[in-house]
């Protein structure tokens, strides 16, 4: 580890690849509303964030599975409208909320190079 | 997958449903079309969609490596006919009449069709949707730069 690979640095980073991992699943999954047979997939957003913390070296290897108990249409098609429609919005803030962490913890570090002149 | 090719996989949707409101808006022009060229009336057409895992470009396979891909969007695999038999009219005087005076018309129901061109319009709205919410993130990681 670098001395500018922070831990923070580096949690960040996993929650922004996290996040940007289930934005291509629900887009996955608005993409496919009209799709006869298709599954909703998802991955457990806590469990992700806690192997990649628990391991940060490691290489992610997600788990994505179908999410039960979501309405089926008689096309055998799950896809919930308002629950992609949530994720969506909920997934951007996420991520927008990570960016500006991590824009935070560069400053940190730029007043550490400029011995606190900023 | 990187954000850019979350917009690939939002934009096979709305290709797939744009598609889909052709066929439509086609269907409901030819509602009363007896002629065609390959004779008889007009024939109803569906979409059949079909998951597509997007094929990264050779430089994305290079720079993200062996990475597995698990987006999915959506594709048009086929165009099919409805198979459902003509409604019959009877109208001697027209051109297209049989030897018995009844005319062939599509079996298309305009009310079914509005709803499917409806259903269309709706889906491509949130396929744009999600487009805004993955701009959104991308200009949000390219204020790290700043």
């Amino acid at each position: 580890m670098s001395w500018m690979e922070t831990p923070e640095l580096q949690r960040m980073e996993r929650f922004l690849d996290v996040a940007a991992l289930r934005q291509s699943l629900v887009s996955s999954n608005i993409a496919n509303v009209d799709t006869p047979g298709y599954r909703t997939r998802d991955i457990d957003f806590e469990k992700e964030m806690q192997k990649a913390i628990s391991a940060p070296n490691r290489t992610p290897d997600p788990v994505v599975e179908e999410v039960s108990g979501l309405i089926e249409r008689p096309d055998r098609n799950n896809v919930s409208v308002d629950r992609e429609t949530m994720l969506l919005a909920q997934t951007q803030l996420q991520f927008q909320t990570g960016v500006a962490l991590l824009k935070q913890e560069f400053k940190r570090l730029a007043i550490a190079i400029t011995e606190g002149k900023s | 997958m990187n954000l850019f090719g979350i917009l690939d996989v939002s934009g096979s949707a709305l290709n797939a449903e744009r598609q889909r409101a052709e066929i439509v808006t086609s269907n409901l022009a030819n509602a009363e079309t007896t002629h065609t060229a390959d004779g008889g009336p007009y024939k109803r057409q569906m979409v059949v969609f079909e998951t597509k895992t997007p094929s990264a470009s050779s430089f994305g396979k290079t720079f993200n490596g062996i990475r597995k891909e698990y987006a999915q969007g959506v594709t048009v695999q086929n165009i099919v006919a409805d198979s459902s038999p003509p409604t019959q009219r009877y109208e001697p005087s027209h051109p297209d009449a049989d030897k018995q005076g009844y005319v062939s018309y599509p079996s298309i129901n305009p009310v079914e069709e509005m709803a499917e061109l409806m259903e269309a319009a709706r889906a491509y709205q949130m396929n744009v949707a999600a487009v805004q919410a993955t701009k959104g993130m991308i200009t949000a990681s390219l204020d790290i730069l700043r």
